[in-house]
C-alpha cells in the first residue's frame, strides 16, 4: 500500500467559505477530478470488489485523495499535515430505482464545535437526481439526534441534493444528517466515501480576508435555517468558527453567559454593517 | 368491550332460534363490518415551535399501508398542525416538552406532533 501518513498543501478556503462550512456542515466541489480519472475509477470499481485497493493506485491517490481543490479545502479546515484514515474507503453503490434511504447521521457521531475530522464523498460519474444522490440537511450537524430515533423522518424543509457532474467531491462534518435520495432510474451510482483527520491544533491559517473580525461569524445576515432557533444556530456556527481559528476560549463570556461577540467591538462590523449589539448591551 | 362480528352473528342466530331476532341486531353486523375495514393513517408533523399554528418544517404521511412522500415542500398537504386538524386529523401525541428544556442542546428535529385518522 502506498505510504501516505500525512499531507500538506496550500489552504484554499477563505474566511467566508470556512464560515459557510461551519454553518451548512457541507461543501460541494463540482467536477474537480479530471474526466480520465473518473472513467478509470468507474472501470476499476466495475472490476474490483475490494475498493480499498484504489488506495494503492498512484493515479487515484494523486488525483482524488490529494486532489488540489479538495485537499486545499481539507487543509483549510483540518490544518497542515492532515491525515487520511487509510486504508478505509467504501463504495456506496446503487444500481436501480429504489426508495430513499432513511435519514441518519453516521455512527458514533459526537456533537460540538470541534472539527477534528471530515467525511468526504466522491462521485466518479455524472450523478443527477434520478440516480439518487446523497441528500443533506444543512445545519443538522448541530442537531443532537439518536440514530435509532430518526427512522420516522421522511421530508424536511431545506434539504439539499448533492446531484453533481462526474468528478465532484463533497466534504461534510461527520454528524451531518444525510441519506441516499430516491432513485427513479436504473444506472450505476458509485459513491466513494473516506475520511481525513487533524494532526495539529486549529488555527486561522487559511486564506484570511483583510479586516474581517471573528465576530462576523455571528453577524451573518444570510442565515436561514428553518429547523432551528436562529440565534442558537448562529451561536453554534460562530462557536465552531472560533474553534477553527484556535480562539475557542473567546467565544463566550462566562461571567455573564452572553456570547463574547456582543463585546468584541464597539464599531459596526466591517463585513456586514451589523451594529455591534454591544452598544445595546452597554446601554 | 363491544362484540366482534362473529359474536354478533352468533347472537343473531340465537335470537333467530328464539324468535327474538330484530332488524337492529342484523344492522349491527353491518356496522361492525364497516368499522373493521377502517385503517389508521398516521401523520407526523414537525413544526418550528410548539404551537399548532407554527409552520411545519418536516412531515411523514403513512396511509393505506405505505408512506406517501411529496416531491417537494411546496406539495406538502398542510402548512401547520391546525390546518391538518381542520381536515379531520386528530392529535395523538404532542411535542415532548421534557426533551426541549436543555438550553445548550436541541434534540431531534423541531417540535413533533403525531396525528391520526381512521378512514
Amino acid at each position: 500500500m502506498r505510504e501516505m501518513r500525512t499531507h500538506d498543501c496550500e489552504a484554499t478556503l477563505t474566511d467566508s467559505e470556512a464560515m459557510d462550512f461551519c454553518r451548512e456542515g457541507y461543501l460541494v466541489l463540482e467536477a474537480v477530478v479530471p474526466e480520465e480519472i473518473n472513467k478509470r475509477t468507474c472501470e476499476f470499481l466495475l472490476q474490483n470488489e475490494r475498493t480499498e485497493q484504489l488506495l494503492e493506485e498512484d493515479w487515484f491517490v494523486d488525483n482524488v485523495i490529494l486532489n488540489a481543490q479538495a485537499a486545499g479545502a481539507v487543509r483549510s479546515l483540518l490544518g497542515s499535515n492532515f491525515k487520511l484514515t487509510m486504508p478505509f474507503i467504501f463504495n456506496h453503490l446503487a444500481q436501480e430505482p429504489m426508495e430513499p434511504q432513511a435519514w441518519h447521521r453516521d455512527g458514533s457521531s459526537h456533537y460540538g464545535p470541534e472539527l477534528d475530522s471530515l467525511q468526504v464523498f466522491y462521485y466518479p460519474q455524472d450523478t443527477p437526481v434520478e440516480l439518487g444522490p446523497t441528500e443533506v440537511l444543512p445545519g443538522s450537524h448541530f442537531l443532537f439526534g439518536g440514530f435509532s430515533h430518526m427512522d420516522h423522518y421522511r421530508n424536511f424543509k431545506g434539504v439539499v441534493s448533492t446531484a453533481a457532474p462526474a468528478g465532484s467531491i463533497f466534504l461534510t462534518v461527520y454528524p451531518v444528517w444525510h441519506r441516499r435520495g430516491k432513485a427513479t432510474s436504473a444506472g450505476r451510482r458509485n459513491l466513494l466515501k473516506y475520511w481525513y483527520t487533524r494532526t495539529v491544533a486549529p488555527q486561522r491559517d487559511w486564506v484570511t480576508e483583510p479586516g474581517l473580525e471573528l465576530a462576523h461569524a455571528y453577524h451573518r445576515t444570510d442565515f436561514n435555517i428553518d429547523h432551528r432557533e436562529t440565534h442558537r444556530a448562529m451561536d453554534d456556527t460562530a462557536e465552531m468558527f472560533y474553534w477553527l481559528c484556535g480562539e475557542h476560549e473567546k467565544c463566550r463570556a462566562w461571567s455573564n453567559n452572553l456570547p463574547v461577540y456582543y463585546y468584541e467591538s464597539s464599531e459596526s462590523c466591517l463585513q456586514c454593517g451589523h451594529e455591534a449589539a454591544a452598544r445595546k448591551a452597554r446601554g | 368491550m363491544g362484540r366482534s362480528i362473529q359474536q354478533q352473528v352468533e347472537a343473531c342466530v340465537e335470537a333467530f332460534r328464539q324468535g327474538s331476532l330484530t332488524e337492529a341486531s342484523l344492522m349491527r353486523i353491518g356496522e361492525l363490518a364497516e368499522g373493521s375495514s377502517k385503517r389508521q393513517s398516521l401523520l407526523y408533523l414537525q413544526s418550528k415551535r410548539t404551537s399548532i399554528t407554527s409552520a411545519v418544517i418536516g412531515m411523514s404521511l403513512f396511509k393505506d399501508g405505505q408512506f406517501h412522500d411529496p416531491t417537494g415542500a411546496e406539495d406538502w398537504p398542510y402548512g401547520s398542525v391546525a390546518e391538518a386538524m381542520a381536515e379531520g386529523w386528530r392529535i395523538v401525541k404532542f411535542p415532548e416538552m421534557a426533551l426541549l428544556v436543555d438550553e445548550t442542546r436541541t434534540y431531534g428535529f423541531g417540535c413533533e406532533f403525531i396525528l391520526e385518522k381512521w378512514e
